[in-house]
């Protein structure tokens, strides 16, 4: 055995590869054997010799490795499958570490794209699906009569529409946590200040919802320009707001913009404002886009719910 | 690795093919229905709300109003 491993490595050429002179146990065993190994093993030590003198200086290339064992492959296909058979043990531990290492980053990568899928795509699937479910479940509180008058906190307390933003009614209910907004609506704040409500005699019904992932519901917030209008709806009445101001961008430490009345709006007396948040530029949670608009009347809903004028 | 597995899965190419698909499905799954939603709020994408920290900072928050004004 280790006369076998001592001939074969002074045969190697490459001083640096003692690791692939273990592997050279078998062929030397099969030449203590006899038969056609003695031919088989001169054959085998040539071709590294041919390709040493193209790369002597990289004794630890992979590459190299792998062109070397080809060619050994070629010459010993006919005489020893042996030989092919022990193959992968001839590459380095160092190669092998290397693919290891290769194999993770590849991962790494796959599953870094998998999230990107996960949180704009996937996200959306899911929270439209609740909100969906959410929105139906509302409409039928109301045609059934249920529900503590105009106001049905629990499943949500009525529609916003903003025909500039998106054709889809959003479902609006209380609260801006995560878990809330998740479920692809917009959400009133409670906190840091608390939001005024729409029926509310003076107030600021201010509303936060995702720009991308879980639903997107204020994703094109941005096309939403001064004159637009913003509707929302509850049980009774549609409250018809006007966009007075745009904040394309303020930090998101910049919680006036949402006080009674909001700071940066250019208002100085209390009014029946709403206002919409949401983060931007879009894909990112850098800074905050900030849309004011200010109730110009209401309307009581009828038999049939017609849409007031602006949704038309 | 990817090899390491694969030579010790049992069976023939057809089988292991499909033992394989099974696992990556798994692994998926696994992905989306846990490790993704629990990443998620870690990573800056999604903070919408203009209450001046995480949602565990709500007290921050408050006294960051403050501060602002």
């Amino acid at each position: 055995m280790s006369d076998g491993k001592r001939e074969s490595t002074a045969e190697t050429v490459d001083p640096g590869e003692t690791a692939e002179a273990v592997t050279e146990d078998s062929p030397a065993r099969d030449s203590a054997a006899g038969g056609p190994a003695p031919e088989d093993s001169a054959r085998k030590d040539s071709p590294p010799e041919d390709s040493a003198p193209e790369d002597p200086s990289s004794p630890e290339d992979a590459s190299s490795h792998k062109a070397a064992e080809k060619e050994v492959e070629k010459g010993t296909q006919e005489a020893a499958g042996e030989a092919g058979r022990s193959k992968p043990v001839r590459r380095g531990r160092l190669a092998a570490v290397i693919g290891v290492v290769g194999e993770l980053l590849i991962t790494a990568g796959l599953v870094l794209a998998l999230f990107v899928v996960y949180s704009l795509w996937w996200t959306n699937v899911l929270a439209d699906r609740q909100a969906a479910k959410q929105g139906d479940r509302v409409r039928e509180h109301w045609a059934a009569g249920r529900g503590p008058g105009d106001l049905d906190t629990r499943d949500g307390i009525g529609f916003l529409h903003v025909p500039a933003m998106s054709g889809d009614d959003i479902l609006v209910k209380k609260g801006t946590d995560p878990k809330e907004l998740n479920q692809g609506i917009a959400g009133y704040y409670t906190e840091p200040v608390k939001s005024g409500l729409p029926q509310d005699q003076s107030g600021n019904f201010s509303l936060a919802a995702h720009r991308d992932g879980h639903g997107a519901k204020f994703h094109n917030i941005d096309k939403i320009d001064k004159g637009d209008a913003i509707v929302f709806e509850t049980k009774n009445t549609w409250f018809v707001y006007k966009v007075f101001k745009i904040l394309p961008q303020t930090s998101k430490y910049n919680v006036d913009v949402i006080d009674p009345v909001p700071k940066g709006s250019g208002k100085k007396e209390r009014g029946r404002y709403i206002t919409l948040t949401t983060c931007t530029p879009v894909y990112t949670s850098k800074y905050r886009y900030i849309v004011w608009g200010e109730l110009v009347r209401t309307q009581d809903v009828d038999e049939d719910r017609t849409p007031p004028a602006e949704l038309r | 690795m990817y090899g390491w597995i694969w030579r010790h899965l049992p069976g023939n190419v057809w089988v292991r093919t499909l033992i394989s698909i099974v696992l990556i499905v798994g692994v998926v799954f696994l992905l989306f229905q846990y490790v993704f939603p629990w990443a998620e709020p870690l990573l800056p994408f999604n903070d919408v709300t203009v209450d001046g920290a995480a949602p565990a900072g709500h007290a921050a928050a408050t006294a960051l109003k403050g501060n602002v004004a």
